[in-house]
Order: structure tokens, then C-alpha cells, then sequence
């Protein structure tokens, strides 16, 4: 009984699977509310773009419906920028873990 | 409607809820836990996209546990096989709804077909472009089987006006983000290959592969191969939809790195390219003997392999590989090469694939603004220990 309320309450406090997170910084906030509503970080953090690149992305993820405050767009794009430029080493992906050997 | 925060939490339930019993089984702590995908490269968890080691390019048949997935939005939370229903309509005689139960009375035929996703190899572009940057395993091959796609057109009676075929999947829809809606023309849809599949590998479609029918299309790009079916529609023309245009199409000419392409000058992207890929040993591996045996799978599209050549000396010369024994049309080909290393030291392998219709693999990425049908020549570094 005990086990099963420690595994339901386990199971509340992490529901989702952790990617990585997104910078720190004073847009970090505001970017886990306008794009971690619909996918998760790892996509954001594995791409290599530079600032028109990420513009265009941008703009479509607001046309796709992200909430963003038009006076942050620009600011959205320079966090981005700075933080995944073109010229920055790759991304390191996880491995989903292993069976359990039987 | 349901909103976006109810398919996030749904979706995320799905994968979640092991993930979050994980440190009591004392599971590594940054290996997230998908219930039947095991040691996979994770691209993204929300939405699933998940990549296969290379290591597992080693077999004809890839396990469903190996088996890359490309998801563009949420999976659908819940499916009841017995609720769901195929509608077929559009440039038909006589639109009708089929029910899982009437699809699997009908004649099955089965097809191995490799799937790869159109972006397998877009971490290799540059300039790099955006999307999932799959590197080598957004690629594998399975046994599908169900009824034809011609079979379950027949009995709607298309009309000489449909040209091409819609599929639209259950996928769950966040915000404005346009449906997951593509289409193939006629001639690909009645082809006698192209199914609605209801089993992969001898099992029903598990959730991450479609469950409980997709769109086979074999020999094309995975996106053609509509997940969770539930409505096909014959269209006198090309679906007018995102993930046809501007999504999913190549330039109709080679184009420089960088170079913006206007969508007139494009196509959509529809069979895979000739490709290889090196299994083992794995890049940057150290091997003790010098006896060095290289083995991977080459596949076509549409069409077959005609040779593997390998090179280890980093594509000065080329040998001829061995290939499998196995074969079927569609599949990748299993391929061997042993060499003896004529000294310790750092060697780069190369992997070139030919296929039936003369194409071979260039020896340099094709670059394109999405990053589609990447098919440069594969390369490992390996150190020979002594």
C-alpha cells in the first residue's frame, strides 16, 4: 500500500520525461510558456541555425500558434541565436534506457 | 476540440509514467523509459522521435524495439479497436467505412519494405538546417502486412477523376499547427504493394508505429506512410496542404549550399534514394585484431541493390563487398566486408552503394534547404590496435 502510494505520488511530481533545459536567462521563462506548451526542449536544443534561420522559425511557430508577446519576438530570436547558433558543437542526444536483462 | 494542454498531458502520460518510476529501478538517471523502445537515440521525447543505433542495422528484419519513430505531432491518446473506423470517400462511386474486423477478413499480403524518414542524415547538412536532426538510424525494416490499398479502393469504386490519395491519420493536432494530411498519386496507391497495414513484424502496429492501421507505401519516404489511419479520400489532384507544400518537397535541380530555392522549383519528395550504412564496427571504435570484418545493410527505394564497395583508405580505392543472401524488393540488403588491416593505426571506412537504375552514392552531402534524402557515402573512423 505504502509502495503504491509512493509510486503514484512519484509518478505526479515527474510526469513528463526531462530533456534538456533551455538556457537560463531572463527569456527562459517565457520560452518554456510559449514552446514547451505544445513540444519539449530537445528539439529547440539541437538545432545549429543562425539568426535568419531561427527568425523563420520563429514566425512560424507563432503563425503555428505559440503565444508570444509581439514585443518579445526580436528578443525570442536573439535568445535563440546566441544560445544554438550555426557554429556551436552538436547536441549530445540521450539514449532511451535499456532492457532489463532477464 | 480538445485543447492543446489535454493532448500535451495525455500524450505525455503515455511515455511518462515509467519514465517517472525509473529511480526506484534504479535505471540510469538520464535514460528516459519508453515502454518498448530500448536503448534508442532520443531526437525528442514530445513529440516522439526516436532514432535507431547503427549498431542494429545488422539484421533484415529490425526489431519494433529498434525501430526508429517519426511522430510530427501528439500520438492519439487512446484508440479503441473496436470504435475505430476507415472511411474512404472523395472521386469514389460508393464512399464506405470500414471497421478493423472488415479489414482483417479481407485478403492480407505482406510486404518488407525499409522505411526511412525523408531527414535520415539532416544533421549532416551545411549550412545546417532546421527540423529533427536525425544522424544515420532514421531508417529501418520491417515485415508490414494487411490489405492491399488497391483492394480497399476497389470496393469504393474510384472515379477516372481520382488522381491521387489522401490519408489522414488520428495524430492530435496542437494549436494552429496544420494536420499531418499528405497524399500519393493513383498509380502508387493501386501499385498492389501499397497497404493498409495492420501488422508489423507478426504483431498489430504497436501505438508508436500507427495501431491499429497506417498507410504502407513501400520504397518511398516514411511520411507517406500515414500513422493511426482513419480516413483515405481519392483527390482529382494533389493534396493542397502543408506537409506537401511547402513541406516534403526537392529542389528540381541541385542547389548550392545556403541557397534559398522558390517552391515553383520544387517536387515532392516520394522515393528514397540508393544508401548505405556501416553497422560495425562503429565509428571511433578501437579494434584489437587487424583482421577488421565491416558489415552494415544498403537499400533503393523502389529500386535494388546492385553493389556495396567498401574503401579503407578513405575512398582512394574500392572493393567490391559481399552481399546477403536475403532479398526482397524494397528491403535493404545486408552487405559484408573483411579486411586486414596492413598495419596498426587510424583508418576511415567507407561505405558506397550502386543501385539498379546506375545510381550511386556521392561522396558529399547533396545539400538542400530541408535536408531531405541525405545520401552522401558513410564514413567510420576506426583505430587498429596492433
Amino acid at each position: 500500500m505504502l509502495l503504491a502510494l509512493l509510486l503514484s505520488l512519484t509518478c505526479v511530481a515527474v510526469l513528463r520525461p526531462q530533456s534538456a533545459d533551455l538556457p537560463s536567462g531572463p527569456l527562459q521563462a517565457k520560452m518554456k510558456t510559449a514552446c514547451l506548451e505544445c513540444h519539449d526542449s530537445g528539439i529547440i536544443v539541437q538545432q545549429r541555425l543562425g539568426k535568419a534561420a531561427w527568425t523563420k522559425e520563429v514566425d512560424k511557430m507563432i503563425k503555428w500558434g505559440a503565444v508570444v508577446d509581439p514585443g518579445d519576438r526580436d528578443a525570442f530570436i536573439e535568445y535563440l541565436s546566441e544560445n544554438f547558433p550555426a557554429d556551436k558543437e552538436p547536441d549530445v542526444a540521450p539514449r532511451t534506457a535499456r532492457a532489463k536483462k532477464k | 476540440m480538445i485543447s492543446r494542454r489535454e493532448f500535451v498531458l495525455g500524450a505525455s502520460a503515455a511515455i511518462g509514467v515509467v519514465g517517472a518510476v525509473r529511480p526506484l529501478l534504479s535505471w540510469g538517471a538520464d535514460e528516459p523509459a519508453i515502454p518498448g523502445k530500448h536503448g534508442m537515440i532520443v531526437r525528442s521525447l514530445r513529440f516522439l522521435d526516436l532514432e535507431m543505433p547503427v549498431e542494429y542495422g545488422n539484421s533484415l528484419i529490425t526489431p519494433v524495439e529498434h525501430f526508429f519513430v517519426r511522430n510530427h505531432m501528439h500520438e492519439p491518446s487512446t484508440v479503441d479497436p473496436g470504435e475505430w473506423r476507415l472511411s474512404i470517400g472523395g472521386e469514389v462511386e460508393k464512399p464506405l467505412t470500414l471497421t478493423l474486423a472488415e479489414l482483417t477478413k479481407m485478403e492480407q499480403h505482406t510486404v518488407i519494405d525499409t522505411l526511412e524518414c525523408a531527414g535520415n542524415g539532416r544533421a549532416f547538412a551545411v549550412p545546417h538546417v532546421p527540423g529533427v536532426q536525425w544522424e544515420k538510424g532514421a531508417v529501418g525494416t520491417a515485415r508490414f502486412s494487411g490489405p492491399r490499398l488497391r483492394d480497399v479502393l476497389e470496393r469504393a469504386e474510384v472515379t477516372p477523376t481520382g488522381k491521387h490519395v489522401m490519408f489522414r491519420g488520428l495524430d492530435a493536432v496542437p494549436g494552429k499547427v496544420p494536420a499531418f494530411i499528405r497524399s500519393i498519386p493513383i498509380e502508387k496507391a493501386t501499385d498492389g504493394d501499397t497497404l493498409v497495414a495492420l501488422h508489423m513484424n507478426g504483431a498489430v502496429l504497436s501505438k508508436h508505429h500507427g495501431f491499429p492501421a497506417r498507410a504502407l507505401v513501400p520504397g518511398w519516404i516514411g511520411a507517406a506512410s500515414c500513422k493511426w489511419l482513419t480516413e483515405i479520400e481519392a483527390l482529382d489532384k494533389e493534396f493542397d496542404g502543408n506537409f506537401m507544400s511547402p513541406g516534403y518537397r526537392m529542389p528540381n535541380q541541385p542547389v548550392k549550399p545556403g541557397e534559398a530555392v522558390k517552391v515553383e522549383e520544387t517536387h515532392p519528395a516520394t522515393a528514397l534514394n540508393v544508401k548505405s550504412l556501416i553497422a560495425r564496427p562503429g565509428d571511433g571504435a578501437s579494434v584489437k585484431s587487424r583482421t577488421v570484418h565491416v558489415q552494415g545493410v544498403a537499400w533503393a527505394g523502389e529500386a535494388d541493390i546492385a553493389k556495396v564497395e567498401v574503401s579503407t583508405d578513405s575512398g582512394a580505392t574500392w572493393q567490391p563487398a559481399q552481399l546477403g543472401k536475403e532479398q526482397s524488393h524494397y528491403a535493404w540488403r545486408l552487405w559484408s566486408y573483411s579486411w586486414n588491416a596492413p598495419k596498426p593505426g587510424t583508418y576511415t571506412i567507407v561505405s558506397r552503394a550502386t543501385d539498379t537504375q546506375g545510381r550511386m552514392q556521392p561522396d558529399s552531402v547533396q545539400w538542400n534547404p530541408s535536408g531531405y534524402l541525405i545520401n552522401v557515402v558513410d564514413r567510420v573512423q576506426i583505430h587498429v590496435q596492433a
